[in-house]
């Protein structure tokens, strides 16, 4: 087997694919990549065992095979080679050998029965949407995923396909990412896709109209992004009841210009305690005041111009929270809704449903 | 003494509970022998052997090096001890549906003493399967839980159909179980004092239930009567919430005075690794470390500083053992006992500020 190519049309597919080869593995050849090269054209497939990534590319070639090798290694390798080197890849016994212009590497390969591929699976569901929508969804969600959590069903993001639409949550117990976009699909589904996954198909997605595949099975999402084809287990595990916690509005309800209020925050936030990062909201007539200290007795106050009128309140909150909620917004302005100091905040844009954001209080 | 109202305590006791965590946040991990503790090169021991790697005799506590030598296909694993102590936490919340009254005896291990309880109509049994089926959907871990009238029972009967067991001993049974029992496994009786029984001809608890309670106060004084009572079924301890612990510590007495400050410090060294193993198995961590040296005339004296932050890790506490016992005399003084101890255990969020929760 044996392949010229130049260096772009192996680099391009690779970096799609190598993301996922864990630094560190339990089997010497999840190190590796899968190339499997057919008539005029070559697949490459890296997994962790948990999410799958082969990609497609032409070459023009008459051989056919199949190896695996190291996967960074040949990365790195290509990375370093200049732009639009031609590149000859060949095989001898164990060992590839990669040359291009003056340079010669010899690789260490492991036999391609041996790297675990996923077998076919079958879908229950399949939908198609613009790769921009999906990207959205998990953008303006993934940053509220639990992370190494013993609620393991919280380590991952929801994705919930019911009544024509499509949406995606994510919640650590202390707050909690809705967004929701409309889609077309035939049948409802409810899975949970492990964080890394969610990681990983963020970076495939593109800012486009472009449509992406989406295939969810019992125990497998799948999306296909143009010569993608990413393949994630799901957590198998029950998602709280989000629709039970997003709360309805407020009997505060607060409008504040969305960056004065996060520069604000920014700025109390550098006088907080570093570990617990707890400010507290003074809510008046037209006047929000935000106050932090630290153990070593250093303060910081800020006074935001709110539109609001009614009763007062003062309530505290982790305030990486709350810039997390309001960097994942968009529009001018914000609109918090409160009830009291125990209960959850719920802060959206004003002129529209499609996210939201529930941040529970802190006790000061 | 009184006839009292018969107890309900429930002991449970999670299977192979480090390893399982361990299996459960990593698939690759799921059906393999995991060894979770030191590196099989160092001189490290075991904490817990997933049950594939029991089967091939490798239990806690042995040397990391051994167990490797007995299952060398095995996944070593180092401990994560925040997430156990995490997961711990989410299982004394579940226990905490069940009862006021919780005593944990370790991260894994905790009695319930569910006598007034009204949930499951107030079945003690049904409870118990219960607490089983919600430690897995909050956890996805499996637990292993003994039902009886005692905290002496409840804690065998948990033994008695691992993994994923659920064994009831009545107060009918409890004289019969008792009376099979061999001596090693009542509680209180240690390798040392087993010998002992046997070399007086007492193999189980029918044994021991023949001899009066004289006479095993005569061989081992306060023990022995309490041996007197377990033979016999009776264990009235009661189970103790929140046992408000101050501090942990170990010490050791020489057969002879030490004179050598190496000597002294390599002794500190392992009183402190047996420190951070226990704190670690408790899910404590202390802000001071105290080290305590009794000179050979008995005087002592105390010496100690603090941490920054709390702190359980045997890393954190080496390198200070040195700087303390620099500050006695130890050494020109000749020293009959070292001791480790540390203190000052953290509370959590005090003063910080409490994250209330969404579910």
């Amino acid at each position: 087997m044996k392949l010229e190519i130049q260096r772009e049309q192996l680099l391009k597919p690779l970096q799609n694919v190598v993301n996922v080869v864990e630094r560190r593995q339990t089997l010497p050849v999840l190190a590796n990549v899968l190339l499997e090269m057919h008539d005029n054209a070559f697949t490459l497939t890296a997994t962790d065992l948990e999410v799958e990534l082969v990609t497609r590319a032409s070459v023009i070639t008459s051989d056919s095979g199949e190896v695996t090798l190291p996967a960074r290694k040949l990365f790195d390798i290509l990375r370093n080679l200049p732009e639009e080197a031609a590149i000859q890849l060949g095989f001898d016994g164990e060992r590839a050998v990669l040359k291009s212009g003056r340079s010669r590497f010899t690789l260490a390969t492991l036999p391609a029965a041996d790297f675990p591929t996923l077998d076919e699976i079958p879908f229950d569901l399949e939908l198609s949407l613009p790769q921009r929508t999906l990207k959205t969804l998990i953008e303006k969600t993934q940053f509220a995923m639990a992370q190494q959590d013993v609620r393991y069903y919280l380590n991952g993001l929801l994705l919930d396909c019911v009544d024509g639409e499509l949406r995606a949550v994510a919640t650590d117990g202390h707050r909690l990412a809705y967004a929701c976009a409309a889609v077309t699909a035939a049948a409802a589904a409810q899975v949970i896709v492990p964080r890394k996954g969610v990681q990983e198909l963020a970076r495939l997605l593109a800012d486009s109209d472009e449509p992406a595949q989406v295939r969810i099975g019992t125990n497998h999402i799948q999306v296909v992004i143009g010569d993608i084809r990413f393949t994630s287990k799901l957590i198998d595990g029950k998602f709280p009841d989000y629709q039970r916690v997003i709360p309805r509005e407020g009997r505060r309800v607060v409008l504040a210009d969305r960056l004065v209020l996060r520069t604000a925050l920014t700025r109390t936030a550098i006088l907080s305690n570093e570990k617990y990062r707890g400010v507290r909201l003074q809510l008046d007539n037209w006047l929000l005041r935000v106050q932090a200290h630290n153990p070593e007795q250093e303060e910081a106050e800020e006074e935001v111009e709110v539109n609001y009128s009614g009763d007062g309140l003062e309530i505290g909150f982790n305030v990486a929270y709350l810039l997390d909620a309001l960097g994942a917004l968009d529009g001018e302005l914000v609109k918090l809704s409160f009830n009291d100091a125990n209960s959850s905040c719920l802060l959206q844009n004003p002129d529209s449903e499609d996210c939201r954001y529930v941040i529970m209080p802190m006790r000061l | 003494m009184k006839d009292k109202e018969q107890r309900k305590i429930i002991h449970v006791d999670m299977d192979a509970f480090y390893a399982a965590v361990e299996q459960r946040d990593d698939p690759r991990l799921r059906g393999r022998p995991v060894i979770v503790g030191g590196p099989p090169a160092s001189r490290g021991v075991v904490a817990t052997a997933s049950y594939e790697a029991r089967r091939f005799g490798v239990h806690s506590a042995m040397p990391s090096a051994q167990a490797y030598r007995l299952c060398p296909h095995a996944v070593f694993v180092k401990p994560r001890f925040e997430v156990y102590r995490a997961v711990s936490q989410h299982i004394r919340a579940v226990l905490g549906r069940y009862s006021e009254l919780i005593e944990p005896l370790s991260l894994d291990e905790a009695y319930l003493d569910v006598s007034i309880s009204t949930a499951c109509r107030g079945s003690a049994t049904l409870i118990a399967r219960d607490i089983k089926q919600a430690i897995r959907a909050a956890t996805g871990l499996v637990a292993s839980a003994g039902v009886s009238y005692n905290k002496f029972l409840a804690k065998l009967a948990s033994d008695l159909d691992k993994p994923d067991g659920l064994a009831v001993i009545t107060p009918a049974q409890g004289p019969d179980f008792v009376a099979a029992l061999p001596v090693g496994r009542f509680h209180g009786i240690g390798r040392a004092t087993e010998r002992r029984l046997l070399a007086l001809g007492i193999a189980t608890g029918a044994d021991l239930r023949a001899r009066s309670r004289d006479e095993l106060v005569g061989h081992f004084g306060k023990a022995g009567a309490w041996y007197h009572q377990l033979a016999r079924g009776i264990d009235e301890r009661p189970v103790e919430p929140d046992r408000a612990r101050k501090s942990l510590g170990a010490e050791t007495t020489f057969a002879t005075d030490l004179d050598d400050p190496a000597e002294m410090l390599g002794q500190l060294r392992a009183l402190a690794a047996e420190v951070a193993t226990d704190l670690a198995r408790r899910g404590l961590r202390g802000r001071t470390l105290t080290v305590k040296v009794r000179y050979a005339d008995f005087e002592s004296v105390t010496r100690s500083l603090s941490f920054a932050e709390p702190t359980a890790t045997y890393a954190d506490l080496e390198p200070r053992l040195a700087v303390l016992l620099a500050r006695t005399e130890a050494g020109p003084r000749r020293v009959r006992l070292l001791g480790v101890t540390v203190s000052g255990f953290e509370t959590a969020g005090r003063g910080q500020g409490l994250q209330l929760v969404l579910f």
